[in-house]
């Protein structure tokens, strides 16, 4: 039990690690010369996989019922299926 | 890790989805709550591509600020966390200081937001003066709510805790917080890079 406490500490710590990593990654992304769209794209992309550590390891999606997953992806999915409707409306200037 | 520290501690009587109910519960209304969120971005997207100066002629925001916010966030969710688990394993007193700390970073979260908010009121910046500025100050002010709801609800469980009403029985409250102090955290990883950094 002790050890199993003292693993997930550490993983806790290590999770910590990456986000600030990734966080530090992202600042350092949007000083580069290159095209703006880019540069949000890839942004997007690291806030999307801090996202999901966060989602896995602090609200412990990874080892919890798939029936959460699924809570938790199911309005995303609605979401994109939005977004992809109003970018293909001719009524939307983007 | 095989073994999760966190698993179920709940004392809810749940069982025909093997999830407890309260446990359920919060996730559709964070599952709500995403909606609410998503509404508020997708139109600051939607406005954001269709203004090709922007954020527009007042200046931008201090990204430097943005970032520490970040961190500020991204270490209570750790400090949370850790919270959770020293409740589950019945050690109250360290339980109790993560969950100070916790409080004390979402506290300084809302400090850091409340000088930038002066900083661009004291140059006549307000909701009004353009479109970005109505997205800032809505999509800011709704978090810093959530924020603060955060921060009162940790508030409560420090209390009940005191009063020694926070025990391993009773430790799928702090659970609970917690799964909705890190959907906070989670909106900001996607607020800080959209206002700040694009």
């Amino acid at each position: 039990m002790a050890n199993t406490v003292h693993a997930a500490t550490r993983q806790y710590l290590w999770i910590w690690g990456w986000l600030a990593g990734l966080m530090l990654l992202s600042i350092g992304v949007s000083e580069l010369p290159l095209a703006p769209h880019l540069i949000a794209w890839i942004i997007l992309g690291f806030s999307t996989a801090k996202a999901a550590l966060v989602a896995l390891y602090y609200m412990h999606l990874k080892q919890d019922r798939k029936l959460l997953s699924f809570v938790a992806v199911f309005p995303l999915l609605v979401i994109v299926l939005a977004v992809l409707l109003v970018a293909s409306s001719r009524l939307v200037k983007l | 890790m095989s073994q999760s520290i966190a698993a179920h501690s709940s004392a809810a009587v749940v069982e025909e989805t093997g999830i407890p109910t309260n446990k359920l519960g919060m996730w559709l209304f964070l599952a709500s709550e995403v909606m609410f969120f998503a509404g508020l971005i997708t139109a600051y997207v939607v406005l954001r591509f269709s203004h090709p100066a922007w954020p527009g002629p007042e200046g931008h925001l201090n990204k430097w600020l943005g970032s520490a916010n970040t961190f500020i966030l991204l270490g209570s969710s750790w400090t949370i966390v850790m919270a959770l688990a020293d409740f589950q394993a019945d050690r109250q007193r360290s339980g109790r200081l993560y969950l100070l700390w916790t409080i004390l970073l979402g506290s300084a979260f809302l400090v850091i937001k409340g000088f930038e908010y002066r900083m661009k009121l004291e140059h006549g910046i307000v909701p009004s003066t353009n479109i970005f500025w109505s997205c800032y100050y809505t999509l800011t002010g709704f978090h810093g709510l959530h924020v603060l709801g955060g921060i009162i609800t940790n508030l409560w469980l420090l209390v009940r805790s005191l009063r020694g009403r926070l025990g391993p029985s009773q430790a799928y409250r702090a659970e609970l917080a917690g799964l909705y102090w890190h959907f906070v955290d989670i909106v900001w990883l996607f607020l800080f890079p959209m206002l700040y950094l694009f």
